[in-house]
């Protein structure tokens, strides 16, 4: 075992651990910090894989952008620092149950799997690669799925704009000016 | 329109923020605008503003004499008590009974400085001193006798 | 004459003589790791200091004048007083976040110091996203602000957790925009390709307008971002006590307020980089005389003192202009410089297609 196994073993451990008690903490904000941690440790793989442009996106989208929102909706919604109620133990049951069957599930697909050896040279990941492989129109592009995706958020924003902009019905008529200034 | 006015509100705002930016490079580059005043050190070359009002005194000339005539319109004027006359009567040269100031008593400790007594004043009798090192362990000591022992009014003061 | 990069290579080369491979690279991670806490504790001292001294003279006073010589020794015992000082945990608080968050911010602080090139041929890690990591890892910070507001069990310290909260998330924004610019000009990510590419001039004169605007919206919203006046309202004295750090004392106050400090070394530095040339010398497209003149001052001088330039510009609009209201800081942000940085973007992607640059 040399540093580099090492490196990744305390990354996993960190990963599972930090999931395992986002599920099982009581305290919601708590949840949402370990939570934080695992995906950093997600992220802390993908630097160790030396895939650093998906591990920076990890950390601004899931840690930068999705941790945080969770945090703020907590912030605005959950009494500070109260406990949450202790869960049946059926519910724990068939929840373990299911997180059992989707392991099962992954684990079959993983080994199932046969992997081909490639003889095609490898490509570096760098950011330069990474960018013209997602916009090239040829048959080893990515253009149509990011696309796909780009609607997909632009869908997304459609629906946040229409969200804030929902007037109250007799406010329609009161401030008629408001979207000009 | 839209367009125009948006640019004309930025130019605005960037011009006024570098005017802003421009004094306090001024003073940065500027030290001798310092105003800070190194006081217990520079005790001996301290300068106070005309305008420093410390405490209230009643100045008295080479004989002993002061202005003062005891007619109370300080004390009437102070809007917390801060000023007592106390009289006696005097003998003027002719025999007659003349009433005089015995004790003009000042309470430092609960003057503000508020400059009312003096402007009340007819004969300026008083006047604000510019001492300002007030501090006492005791605070009797607070309490002022502004009339020296033995002085008279002066010549003249009605 | 001596420079950065010839003593790591004497010490990488006197360490390869003595020891193997592993043992090499545990003792310079060491070597690297003690130096980056001796660069914390060093700017800690000499930003707050320079601060305070800035400030006092754009506030026509002294300034601290009693510890040594014109008071230079002042923050070193403002340290020692903190150092003594005892931390305390608040009953109600969630006592784990609570004691985790500084040190969070910390480990931020830390890591965003590994692509930043100090001098030519020094950086700890120059890895092919270096401004994405930076703009990623940046990201992390507001998180240690969000725990410690909530940790604390404090009303002042959640609110001063939240504004600042949507205030990075908002300004992160336009810091990026205006990023890109010059990601887009030199056509990377990597920081020494960015500096190389700046060998015939700073990006500042090559790009000229368009440049010139990227280069203000990036001051203001990295202003914004490290939570400093105009734009500190996670901390607004006169209305949240101290905001997110109310409740810290002693030590682990310090650290927060030494990751204040670090960060906004390292947000000067990362602009020193990207317009003014990092440790790049003053060249003027192909001055030859003029150029190599230049050259003799060294590397590291050029750039601390283009990034001690930028921070006395950012405490420059700190002892200047008063605080800003949450809804008139996310205007700014939302109505001027997004969009403002957006269209300059597409200026500047014109301007990279059509070479209308130096």
């Amino acid at each position: 075992m040399n540093g580099s196994d090492i490196i990744f073993y305390l990354l996993a451990a960190m990963t599972l651990v930090c999931g395992l008690l986002s599920v099982t903490t009581r305290q919601i904000f708590r949840a949402a910090i370990y939570l934080l941690f695992a995906l950093i440790g997600v992220a802390g793989i993908y630097f160790w894989m030396e895939y650093e442009f998906i591990a920076a996106v990890q950390i601004v989208v899931y840690v930068g952008g999705i941790v945080v929102l969770i945090i703020f909706s907590i912030f605005l919604t959950q009494q500070a620092g109260e406990k949450m109620p202790r869960q049946r133990l059926d519910r724990k049951i068939f929840a373990a149950l299911a997180v059992f069957c989707g392991f099962a599930l992954t684990m079959v697909q993983v080994y199932k799997q046969v992997y081909y050896t490639s003889d095609a040279p490898a490509q570096t990941a760098t950011v330069a690669n990474i960018g013209k492989k997602m916009l090239n129109v040829n048959e080893e592009g990515y253009a149509l799925p990011f696309e796909v995706i780009s609607m997909l958020l632009l869908a997304a924003m459609v629906g946040c704009i229409v969200i804030a902009m929902r007037q109250k019905p007799d406010e329609q008529t009161a401030q008629p000016t408001e979207k000009t200034n | 329109m839209f367009v125009i006015k948006y640019i004309k509100e930025v130019w605005t705002a960037v011009r006024s923020l570098l005017k802003g930016m421009k004094r306090t490079l001024y003073y940065f580059t500027h030290h001798k605008e310092i105003i800070t005043q190194q006081y217990p050190d520079n005790r001996d070359t301290l300068v106070l503003p005309e305008r420093f009002k410390g405490e209230v005194v009643m100045p008295h000339d080479e004989n002993n004499e002061h202005r003062c005539t005891g007619c109370q319109a300080c004390e009437l004027a102070c809007p917390n008590g801060t000023i007592k006359v106390i009289f006696k009567n005097d003998l003027t040269p002719e025999g007659k009974k003349k009433k005089a100031i015995d004790k003009l008593v000042y309470h430092l400790e609960l003057c503000t400085m508020c400059n009312l007594c003096i402007e009340a004043c007819p004969s300026d009798a008083i006047k604000m001193a510019q001492t300002f090192e007030h501090s006492v362990f005791d605070r009797n000591q607070l309490t002022k006798i502004l009339n020296k022992p033995g002085s008279k009014i002066m010549e003249g003061v009605e | 004459m001596w420079s950065f990069s010839g003593i790591a290579n004497n010490i990488h080369t006197w360490l390869g003589e003595h020891f193997n491979a592993t043992w090499t690279m545990i003792i310079e991670m060491v070597i690297a790791g003690v130096a980056v806490i001796g660069l914390f504790a060093l700017l800690g001292l000499v930003l707050v200091i320079m601060e305070r001294k800035v400030s006092a003279w754009m506030q026509i006073r002294l300034g601290p004048n009693r510890v040594g010589p014109k008071g230079i020794f002042q923050s070193l015992a403002d340290t020692l007083k903190l150092l003594v000082k005892e931390g305390m945990t608040p009953d109600g608080a969630d006592k784990l976040l609570f004691n985790v968050a500084p040190f969070i911010a910390m480990i931020v602080a830390m890591l965003l110091l590994a692509p930043i090139a100090f001098a030519s041929n020094f950086q700890l890690w120059d890895l092919n996203i270096g401004v994405l990591y930076v703009s990623a890892v940046s990201s992390i910070m507001v998180i240690s602000i969000l725990m410690a507001g909530w940790a604390s069990n404090n009303k002042y310290s959640l609110m001063g957790a939240m504004r600042s909260g949507a205030q990075i998330v908002s300004y992160e924004l336009s810091a990026g925009l205006s990023v890109l610019a010059v990601v887009v000009m030199c056509g990377s990510l990597q920081m020494s390709e960015i500096i190389e590419s700046q060998r015939n001039g700073w990006w500042i004169f090559k790009g000229h307008i368009p440049m010139l605007i990227a280069f203000i919206t990036f001051i203001i919203a990295v202003t914004a971002e490290t939570n400093r006046a105009p734009f500190d309202l996670a901390e607004a004295e006169s209305e949240l006590t101290a905001g997110f750090h109310t409740e810290y004392s002693g030590m682990k106050f310090a650290l927060f307020f030494l990751a204040e400090y670090v960060n906004v070394f390292i947000v000067c530095a990362i602009g020193a980089t990207l317009f003014l040339g990092g440790w790049m010398p003053l060249h003027i497209g192909n001055w030859e005389g003029f150029n190599h003149a230049m050259d003799y001052i060294p590397s590291s001088l050029w750039f601390f003192g283009k990034t001690f330039f930028l921070i006395f510009v950012i405490m420059w609009f700190r002892w200047t202009f008063p605080r800003l209201r949450i809804d008139q800081l996310l205007n700014l942000e939302w109505k001027y410089l997004l969009p403002i940085s957006m269209i300059n973007l597409l200026v500047v992607t014109a301007m990279a297609i059509l070479g209308w640059h130096f």
